[in-house]
């Protein structure tokens, strides 16, 4: 090694040695609590807008400037003003939802992030060690356990020695009159996210005394199939006695719970089918999607817009003003930044007027409430599990009926 | 049975938008001899531009569908060739895949941008987010039959048959039935020969273009009821059929086509019969991938190429070449040294994080620097390996093993993946090696990555960053830094590796794989080697990576983010590990750059990002080599005005130098460019003195009413700053046969690509029939009337005898002539002229001249390779062409047989004519001393 590079190197890794003790004493709490003044409490939020995949979740955003501008429109949480920065856009990429977790700490100096919703929490690592509040759609395992990540309506991701929540076979179950000598066929896309639906769903479908005839996660997942005969046939013949299985339960996408449905439907299949993702009355704007999920029942676990609660009325004025007025569509993603930010501001007001994120954490640990869109919420409990309350729709002619209302059901234990 | 036939007849549809994009990539892939990534982008954008158009702007749908199909996606198809693939022919192989790769993230974003613009100028646009269920061009919901039990089809299925069927007749038609045709099939067996034909294969690949992107354009718009809106889809479709084009071998239309068809359909009966493999997690998902890769190594192996490099791209004139250490280094230890610098003095802690990240990312990127840098190879499975091995690491850190171990033991994972994976890269190259290595990066995402154990489902694995003592690297500060100084390492390290012997030994089986293996280098160890020391350092970095993270999880890389990366990396520069620095700095930098300081819009950055791959037709070898040899070239030239040196060379830095490629094998290559070492070094020697050229022959004593059929004065030519000829004179008259004689390597081959136009004289006079055509292309070349007969046989091997004719003789009785004289081909018409003796395609070449003679033929070698009583047959041609009044240029090695037919003989030695005078005196004394090389300079 030449000997100019020996010294830079040797001083390099002395400033390397050194640096430690800053980073190590940079750890001591900040005099001001970051982005919260006197008046103020300033808010980001990560959102995965533009995809690859024409996948989309921006009206999260639209959900989550409702809610604050309602919040300072009433005078603030305790006095200050809510500052919603918007939501950063990640792509989908786990790189760029670092980048953007990092970019509205350490540049923007959020005091929380609130809504977060994407496919990947790459951010979630950072967010928790920086003790950013941090609230989001708990479909992914960070919203289970870190301390300062909170699923909207709780943690959806069961893990063993958990609980499981019985939302779908209950609701199944009332729509087929009791589950008892009820057979039903689960499908999923053949990867590991697959499997495990199949496996938590297959425990909940029998739990609730359901014969699951066919359980298997056998879908191509990244290239859809343009033919689904083989799987309907398959499904079509699982039921006792070679029979149809009375209910099919898709735990898929949109595009491909489309394939399947037309399918089913063709094959002449006149049982009850149900998936979890197709509650968009975007879908019904395309008459292919309608005729597909016509009778279909969608489990959601918020109240169904075509509910008529005071809660649900708020929700549909307060989006309206935040669209300047026009009547949007209105969709889950919207329902997830409207009440991410709810959470978040239940959380921060229980906290008090001295907010910093030791008291929003304390006030989180005791948190409880009932009646909201998503249910009945209580803190730390959400952090480990479902709030646990749903409701089924039933497309029919072109609307969104309520088949099973929304309420909340015990959990089961999950192994 | 009923659903054996239902599984076959529905597999057809998937299998019949396979076979319209496999098709298309033939076509494109003939024409410009690249493989098209950015294929299925272009329809996704035909089905975004359908979309908008009839359910937006609410356009009738046939009519729209037309438009795009017939009118802008060709369209489309003729500017990207123009723009951009008709300059990127000529580069090598690695910066072709590049720029498709950039397209393929620019054009779908170009798109939404578009719509996003239209949006906001108040057009009635639809949104492009969450669309499903979308119209196709027949009705909506799609009409369904059944007609027979169990086996059902519905209106979008049948529309796509018949319009598949439609295009398939067309094509067939345009194929086999049109002079357009013929002339695509002959630029796809052998470009150079159809231009030296006097038909300009740009035009052609145009128009090839246009063919491919219509294609593509059909399939989006057939293919958007059932894959919507999502580029991802498109492209990932665009992979599974390029399992069609490699059955077709990238030259076959019909084969891709039959392919891709059988393709949708075994896809079909294995997601109907696969149950065998139900215990296996993405089993069923991977079965295109498994297709692709197991078609790959099958007909990779029958193919007759043992290169396993991409393309020997010739690496540039190093500019710096011979400097000192402190000039070649010395910018980049100050910028290294500022960059350390700046963690503890300018920097924000989120800038401090982002060039901590780009350093972790510059990490992985160097492992493209072994593998394709160094190996000419494009892995594009990087990012298998990065996830392998930080998977491991994290596996084994929750274990409580220490970070550095499980680093090591990362590492040593990746390493094995890059072992697996380098297995077909022994015996594959090219583009088949990247789209294998692509389809095991889909195979280890969608199969091995799916492995509970080792993946930890969603949630992954913490890698929380290393503590070694008082070094806590916790601190984005701390991080950066070390990773300032495990770059300065590994640089180090990587050069020295490119300097050492098995650097060498890696650039000679990259060069010359048989020489290599001639002279004891083992190609197998040597491939085998590189591959797993890239996929571990790849490993490496990909740990540290995971580290500045905190966290892996299985799908934090997939196999689309190691496409991105190669593109990021070679637009950068691969041939230097500290241009892998850079473009991961640029890489985690730019986004934010651009979002703080130029646009909010997020489709801008990646159209910028995308439309860089233009860049490289410009500078193959990227923005860090380019800028600097741009600057010292300018610089150069600068000094070269003040001093009034001698001109710069031609061939501007930068830019590549044609391929110094061996000669080519027997069949079908033509012109061979002349191997590096057979051209002369013009070393020390001066120019002789003006020699007697055949010329002055013409005009000394000769009449002067005939100006020369073709006549060279004081052409200077060769490869790259290599001259080969040093001003040569010659001149052959209509109805004269001259005879070139001269030993190996004294550039009697780049004569002829001079006299062809192949090769543009650096100095000197070509002029044809009296008009000066020195600045001709090839083509206007073969326009003017000058044939080249090229080394080893000017046929097209791929197409029939009655092809070959028919693309030389428009006349059907022109035709029947040749078949007359020449029963042997009559009685073979439609037989591949590649299967011909070697005799008998040196008369296919030959026949069609004598039905209409050229005004100057230049022949290299006809003799080669032929049986004596073949040889006489073809002279006595030669000598009838002669005599039809066609000006004769005969090249050859071996004197004995053509000096009896020649009118003229010129010596070419070392470059020069060293004598040159009629037959009558030519002796053996001064034949041997033309060819010993004594005496006769003086």
């Amino acid at each position: 090694m030449p000997r100019p590079l020996r010294v830079i190197a040797a001083t390099f890794a002395l400033l390397l040695v050194t640096a430690c003790n800053s980073a190590s004493s940079g750890g001591t709490a900040p005099s001001s609590v970051r982005g919260v003044t006197a008046d103020s409490i300033r808010v980001g939020g990560i959102v995965s807008m533009t995809t690859a995949s024409g996948y989309s979740k921006k009206d999260t955003d639209l959900g989550a400037r409702a809610r604050y501008d309602r919040a300072n429109a009433e005078g603030g949480i305790n006095g200050r003003r809510i500052e919603y920065l918007g939501a950063e856009d990640d792509g989908q990429d786990p790189a760029r939802n670092l980048a953007a977790a990092r970019r509205l700490v350490q540049q923007d100096k959020v005091f929380a992030v609130s809504p977060m919703s994407s496919v990947t929490f790459a951010g979630a690592g950072f967010l928790d060690a920086q003790k950013v509040p941090t609230v989001g759609w708990g479909t992914l395992p960070s919203f289970c356990g870190p301390a300062h990540l909170y699923g909207f309506n709780g943690c959806l991701v069961p893990t063993p020695g958990g609980t499981l929540n019985q939302t779908w076979p209950e609701g199944l179950a009332a729509v087929l009159g009791g589950a008892r000598g009820k057979s039903v066929a689960l499908i999923a896309g053949d990867n590991d996210a697959g499997k495990f639906g199949i496996r938590t769903f297959t425990q909940g479908f029998k739990a609730a005394g359901f014969q699951v005839a066919y359980a298997k996660a056998a879908v191509p997942a990244t290239s859809m199939p343009s033919d689904w005969s083989a799987y309907t046939k398959e499904i079509l013949r699982s039921g006792p006695g070679g029979r149809a299985p009375d209910a099919v339960v898709s735990v898929m996408q949109t595009p491909y719970n489309i394939g399947l449905f037309t399918a089913l439907k063709r094959s002449g299949y006149k049982g009850v089918i149900s998936d979890p993702t197709d509650y968009d009355p975007g879908l019904l704007a395309k008459d292919a999607t309608k005729q597909a999920l016509d009778g279909v029942h969608v489990l959601l676990q918020f109240q169904p817009f075509e509910s008529d609660s005071p809660a649900m009325r708020q929700f549909k004025a307060d989006i309206r003003k935040a669209a300047g007025g026009k009547d949007v569509p209105l969709n889950m993603h919207a329902m997830t930044g409207y009440m991410s930010a709810d959470l978040f501001l239940s959380i921060a007001a229980k906290a008090g007027k001295d907010l910093t994120v030791e008291s929003f954490q304390k006030a989180a640990a005791g948190f409880s409430d009932t009646g909201t869109l998503v249910g009945d919420r209580a803190e730390p409990k959400g952090q480990k599990e479902s709030f646990g309350c749903g409701a089924l729709v039933r497309l029919k002619n072109g609307r969104y009926e309520v088949a099973v209302p929304f309420r909340c059901y015990p959990p089961i234990p999950f192994g | 049975m009923g659903d054996l036939l239902g599984f076959v007849l529905s597999g057809l549809v998937s299998g019949a938008l396979y076979a319209l994009l496999a098709t298309g990539l033939v076509l494109s892939s003939s024409a410009s001899g690249l493989f098209n990534f950015a294929h299925g982008a272009t329809a996704y954008l035909c089905a975004l531009a359908f979309y908008e158009l009839h359910s937006g702007f609410g356009w009738p749908a046939v009519p729209t569908a037309l438009l795009l199909v017939c009118v802008v996606a060709p369209g489309l198809g003729w500017g990207l060739d123009r723009l951009m693939f008709r300059k990127l022919a000529g580069v090598g192989e690695t910066a072709q895949i590049v720029a498709t790769i950039g397209l393929l993230v620019a054009l779908p974003a170009a798109g939404l941008w578009v719509v996003e613009l239209l949006e906001r100028a108040g057009a009635p646009v639809q949104p492009a987010e969450n669309q499903f269920g979308l119209p196709g061009v027949g009705p909506s919901p799609a009409v369904s039959w059944q007609p027979l039990d169990g086996v059902g089809i519905d209106s979008d299925q049948l529309i796509t048959w018949i319009a598949t069927a439609l295009a398939a007749a067309g094509l067939w038609i345009l194929m086999r039935h049109t002079r357009l045709g013929l002339r695509l099939r002959a630029a796809v067996d052998n470009r150079a020969l159809t231009e030296l034909r006097g038909i300009s294969a740009d035009r052609l690949s145009s128009t090839a273009w246009m063919l491919s992107s219509g294609l593509a354009g059909l399939a989006g718009v057939l293919a958007t009821p059932l894959l919507g809106l999502s580029a991802h889809d498109y492209t990932l479709f665009l992979f599974v059929s390029a399992t069609a084009a490699v059955l077709g071998r990238f030259a076959s239309v019909p084969l891709a086509f039959a392919g891709g068809l059988g393709l949708g359909v075994l896809q079909n009966l294995v997601a109907g019969y696969a149950s065998f493999a139900e215990d296996i997690t993405g089993f069923r998902t991977a079965v295109p991938f498994l297709i692709l890769f197991a078609g790959l190594l099958v007909l990779g192996r029958r193919r007759r190429r043992a290169a396993g490099t991409a393309a020997a791209d010739p690496p540039p004139a190093e500019y710096l070449a011979g400097k000192g250490w402190g000039r070649r280094w010395g910018a980049w230890l100050v910028a290294g040294v500022l960059l350390g610098t700046a963690f503890y003095t300018v920097t924000t802690p989120f800038w401090s994080g982002i060039l901590a990240q780009g350093l972790a990312i510059g990490l992985v990127f160097m492992s493209f620097t072994v593998v394709t840098g160094l190996g000419a190879m494009v892995s594009l499975a990087q990012g298998t390996f990065v996830t392998g091995s930080a998977l491991v690491a994290g596996l084994l850190m929750s274990h409580g093993w220490p970070f550095v171990a499980a680093a090591a033991a990362g590492t040593a994972a990746a390493a094995l993946l890059g072992a697996v994976v380098a297995l077909p890269a022994l015996r594959l190259g090219g583009r088949s090696l990247a789209l294998a290595t692509l389809a095991l990066a889909f195979l280890a995402d969608q199969v091995l990555f799916q492995l509970g154990w080792l993946r930890n489902g969603d949630t992954g694995w913490e890698i929380p960053r290393p503590v070694a003592g008082p070094v806590d690297l916790g601190d984005d500060r701390a991080m950066g830094l070390a990773l300032v100084l495990l770059s300065g390492v590994l640089v180090a390290l990587l050069t020295r590796l490119r300097g050492s012997r098995w650097g060498r030994a890696m650039l000679a089986v990259r060069s010359a794989p048989e020489a290599a293996a001639a002279s004891g280098v083992s190609v197998v160890r040597t491939k085998l080697l590189l591959f797993t020391v890239s996929a571990g350092l790849a490993g490496f970095g990909g740990v540290l990576y995971a580290s500045y993270n905190t966290r892996i999880t299985a799908t934090d890389f997939t196999a689309m983010t190691g496409l991105v990366w190669l593109a990021v990396v070679v637009a950068a520069g691969v041939r230097r590990p500290q241009f892998a620095v850079v473009a991961g700095l640029v890489f985690a930098a730019a986004p934010h750059l651009l979002t703080t300081y130029v646009t909010e819009s997020a489709h801008l950055p990646v159209i910028l990002f995308g439309l860089a791959g233009l860049a490289l037709a410009n500078d193959p070898d990227g923005y860090c080599a380019a800028l600097p040899s741009r600057l010292a070239a300018r610089r150069a030239a600068k000094r070269a005005a003040v001093t009034g040196a001698v001109p710069s060379p031609r061939v501007a830095p930068g830019t590549v130098p044609p391929a110094l490629a061996a000669r080519g094998p027997a069949t079908g290559t033509v012109p061979a460019p002349l191997v590096a070492g057979e051209g002369d070094r013009p070393s020390a020697r001066t120019a002789g003195p003006c020699v007697v050229g055949a010329g002055d022959t013409g005009t000394g004593g000769g009449p002067r009413e005939v100006p020369s059929a073709l006549e060279l004065s004081g052409v200077r030519a060769g490869y790259g700053g290599a001259p080969v000829l040093h001003g040569v004179d010659l001149a052959v008259r209509g109805g004269e046969v001259l005879v070139l004689l001269g030993p190996n390597g004294a550039g009697k081959s780049t004569l002829c690509r001079v006299a062809a136009g192949l090769l543009r004289p650096a100095g000197g006079l070509v002029r044809v029939r009296g008009e000066d055509a020195t600045r001709d292309a090839t083509v206007a070349r073969a326009r003017r009337g000058v044939r080249l007969a090229p080394e080893g046989r000017g046929i097209f091997a791929g197409l029939s005898i009655d092809d070959n004719l028919a693309l030389q003789l428009t006349a059907a009785e022109d035709r029947d002539a040749v078949y007359a004289r020449f029963p042997a081909l009559a009685a073979r018409r439609t037989v591949a002229a590649g299967s011909l003796s070697g005799g008998e395609q040196q008369l296919l070449a030959l026949a069609p001249l004598l039905q209409r003679p050229p005004a100057v033929l230049v022949a290299d070698e006809p003799s080669l390779g032929l049986a004596p009583r073949v040889v006489d047959e073809v002279f006595h041609l030669l000598t009838e062409l002669r005599d039809h009044g066609t000006a004769l240029l005969l090249v050859e090695e071996k004197a004995a047989e053509v000096l009896g037919i020649a009118d003229t003989v010129a010596y070419l030695a070392q470059g020069e004519i060293a004598w040159s005078g009629p037959r009558s005196e030519v002796d053996r004394e001064r034949l041997a001393e033309a060819y010993l090389g004594t005496g006769v300079r003086r």
